[in-house]
C-alpha cells in the first residue's frame, strides 16, 4: 500500500463512497454489508469481482482493504479501457424501484395523530472508473425480494419488498453503512385509525447523504391522510433532515420529481389497508 | 369491308377505347396514392394491422370504382356486369370456403386483439411468440425455434391463451408428503423458503392448500407468484430449494406405497435372516444317472 492510498483509507475509513487509487496490480477488497467486492485493477483492463451474502444485520460498517494481487472471487467481469487509470469510486446511489416496507408488528396510528417513522432501505452500489467517472456497474448492496404493489394482479408496480421494525426513536434506528435512512412523516387526519401495513416508499425520486460516521440518509417524506378524500399527498423535502447533522449530497434522485406523481391514491401508498 | 370496319371503329368507338384507357389510368394512379395517403394519417394512431388493411380497402375501392366506370365507358352495363360478378362470387366463395373463412376470422382476431404481435400464446399443444397476424393466418415462433402458421379460423374457434398479457403469473406445484409429516411444519418450510427467494413475489403472498388424502401422500399446492419474465427461474430455482428444504427438515416426499396382506392382517409376513451367499466353488455338473 503506498502513502497516497494510506492516508485516503484513514481519512474514508467508514466513508465507502470516498474515492480510491488502486495502481495497476492491486487489488481494492471491499466489504459493503452483505455485498462483498473485489476491484483490480490489471493492465488496461478493470476486474470486478462480486459476492453477495444474506443479511443478518450487524453488517454496520463498511470494511476497505487494499493489497497487492490478483481477485478472490471466482465470479467477475472484466472491462476494457484503452489507458489506465487508478482511480476508483463507488457511490451509494437509490435503488431502481420503489420499496415496499411492512412492519414486522402491525402498526396503527389513531385519528388525527401524526408520527415519525424511519425507515432504511439498502442502496445500489455505483462503481465508476477514472477521473472523468466512467460507469461499470451498479449492484445492490443487499438484494431485496421483489413485490407487487397494485390494486389487483393487472394492474400495479413491480417494487422491492422490505421489513422494518417501525422504530420512532432516532437513537434506536441503527446506522449501517449500506442502507439509507428515510425519516417518513404520518398524519391521519381521517375519522378511523390508519392501519400501516405496507408503506410504499419512493425510493427513485430521492436523493442520498452521507454523513461523516459513514451513515446514509435521503430526504423526508411526508404523507397526509385527508379527512375526506382517500387521496394522500406525498411530498418529499427540499434536503436533508436536520438531525442527520452536516451531509454531504452523494447522488441524486433517478426520477425527477414531478408534481403529478406526488398526489397518489392512497391506497397506492399504503397497501389495501387504508 | 376492312375499310367500313376501320370507318366505324375509327369514330365513336376509338374515343370510347381512348376515355377508358384514360379512366383506367387515373385509377392506377391514384389508387396508390390513395393507399399512400392512409398509411401517412393513420399509421400514428392506429395499429400496423389496422392501416394494412385500411390501405387494402382504400386501393382496391379506388381501383375498383375506376375500373367500373372504364367499363361503363366501353358500353357495358354495370347491372349486368354487378349480376355476373354475383355468379361468379358464389362459385368463387364456394371453391375458396376455407380461404374466404380464414379472412374473415382475420378481421374478427384484428378486431378483438386477443394478443398482438410479440405477445407469447398458447394453442392446443403450441406454445410460442407471435411473428405475424396476417390475413388468412398467425405465424408463430416456438421456443425449439420453429415455424408454427396457425389459420385464423382455428384460432377463432379454439382457446387460445395469451401468456404474456399480465405482467405477473402464479406457479403452481403440486407436491406431495407422507402422512406421518406434520403439515403446519411443511406449510412453514414451503413459506420460509418462498421469503427467501428473490424471484418470489411478495404480494401477492404465497398460497398453501390441502388439496386431499393421496394414495401414498398428502397432497399439497403450493403457489407462487412471480414476474412473467422470471416465471422460468422461478420455477427451476423454487423446485430445486423445495426439495433441499425437504430434505434438510426430514420432510418425506413418497414414492407409491403398496400394502400386502397375507390373509390374516394382523400376521406380519416371516422375516428370516441368511448369511449372505458365498461364492459356490468350481463344481461339475452332476453327472446323468446311469442304469
Amino acid at each position: 500500500m503506498n502513502e497516497q492510498s494510506r492516508q485516503e483509507d484513514i481519512a474514508g475509513r467508514g466513508r465507502w463512497w470516498t474515492p480510491r487509487t488502486v495502481a495497476v496490480g492491486h487489488t481494492l477488497h471491499c466489504r459493503i454489508g452483505p455485498l462483498t467486492l473485489e476491484l483490480h485493477h490489471a493492465p488496461g483492463e478493470w476486474d470486478i469481482g462480486m459476492r453477495q451474502d444474506a443479511e443478518h444485520g450487524d453488517e454496520i460498517t463498511a470494511e476497505l482493504d487494499l493489497h497487492g494481487g490478483p481477485l478472490t472471487l471466482d465470479d467477475y467481469q472484466r472491462f476494457m479501457f484503452s489507458r489506465d487509470d487508478d482511480q476508483i469510486r463507488l457511490t451509494p446511489v437509490p435503488a431502481d424501484r420503489a420499496v415496499v416496507i411492512k412492519p414486522r408488528q402491525a402498526v396503527f396510528l389513531p385519528s388525527g395523530e401524526e408520527t415519525l417513522l424511519y425507515v432504511s432501505s439498502p442502496v445500489m452500489v455505483r462503481i465508476e472508473a477514472g477521473a472523468d467517472r466512467t460507469l461499470l456497474r451498479e449492484v445492490p448492496a443487499l438484494r431485496l425480494s421483489d413485490t407487487w404493489f397494485g390494486s389487483s394482479t393487472r394492474e400495479g408496480e413491480l417494487c422491492y419488498s422490505g421489513r422494518t421494525q417501525a422504530r420512532h426513536v432516532l437513537e434506536e434506528v441503527p446506522r449501517r453503512s449500506y442502507r439509507a435512512i428515510t425519516p417518513a412523516r404520518i398524519r391521519n387526519e381521517g375519522i378511523t385509525p390508519l392501519p400501516l401495513d405496507k408503506l410504499s416508499v419512493p425510493v427513485p425520486a430521492l436523493s442520498i447523504y452521507g454523513d461523516g460516521d459513514g451513515a446514509l440518509w435521503t430526504q423526508g417524506i411526508s404523507l397526509v391522510r385527508g379527512a375526506e378524500s382517500e387521496l394522500a399527498a406525498l411530498t418529499v423535502d427540499d434536503g436533508p433532515p436536520d438531525f442527520a447533522g452536516p451531509v454531504t449530497l452523494l447522488s441524486g434522485p433517478r426520477e425527477p420529481r414531478t408534481r403529478g406523481a406526488l398526489v397518489r391514491a392512497f391506497s397506492v401508498l399504503f397497501g389495501q389497508g387504508a | 369491308m376492312i375499310d367500313q370496319l376501320l370507318t366505324m371503329l375509327g369514330g365513336e368507338t376509338a374515343a370510347m377505347i381512348l376515355r377508358a384507357t384514360v379512366l383506367l389510368a387515373i385509377g392506377l394512379v391514384t389508387a396508390p396514392i390513395g393507399s399512400r395517403l392512409v398509411r401517412r394519417f393513420a399509421s400514428r394512431r392506429f395499429s400496423v394491422h389496422h392501416v394494412q388493411l385500411m390501405r387494402r380497402l382504400v386501393f382496391y375501392g379506388v381501383l375498383g370504382l375506376f375500373v367500373a366506370s372504364a367499363l361503363r365507358e366501353l358500353g357495358f352495363s354495370l347491372a349486368v356486369l354487378m349480376g355476373a360478378a354475383g355468379v361468379l362470387t358464389v362459385a368463387v366463395g364456394f371453391a375458396s370456403q376455407t380461404s374466404a373463412s380464414n379472412l374473415i376470422s382475420g378481421l374478427f382476431l384484428i378486431g378483438e386483439r386477443p394478443f398482438s404481435v410479440g405477445d407469447i400464446i398458447r394453442v392446443g399443444q403450441t406454445t410460442g411468440e407471435v411473428l405475424s397476424i396476417d390475413a388468412l393466418s398467425v405465424k408463430l415462433r416456438t421456443f425449439d425455434n420453429l415455424f408454427v402458421r396457425i389459420p385464423n379460423e382455428t384460432l377463432i374457434k379454439t382457446e387460445v391463451t395469451t401468456l404474456t398479457r399480465f405482467p405477473i403469473r402464479r406457479l403452481d406445484l403440486a407436491l406431495g408428503v407422507a402422512y406421518k409429516e406434520d403439515v403446519d411444519k411443511v406449510r412453514e418450510v414451503l413459506f420460509e423458503l418462498a421469503e427467501r427467494n428473490t424471484l418470489c413475489l411478495d404480494e401477492p403472498p404465497p398460497l398453501f392448500i390441502f388439496s386431499g388424502f393421496g394414495d401414498s401422500a398428502l397432497q399439497l399446492q403450493f403457489s407462487v407468484w412471480a414476474t412473467r419474465e422470471n416465471f422460468l427461474a422461478l420455477r427451476n430455482t423454487i423446485t430445486v430449494e423445495i426439495k433441499t428444504a425437504f430434505d434438510a427438515a426430514g420432510i418425506e416426499i413418497p414414492f407409491p406405497h403398496r400394502s400386502l396382506y397375507a390373509g390374516e392382517a394382523t400376521k406380519p409376513f416371516p422375516i428370516t435372516l441368511v448369511e449372505p451367499a458365498r461364492p459356490a466353488p468350481d463344481r461339475k455338473p452332476p453327472e446323468p444317472a446311469q442304469d
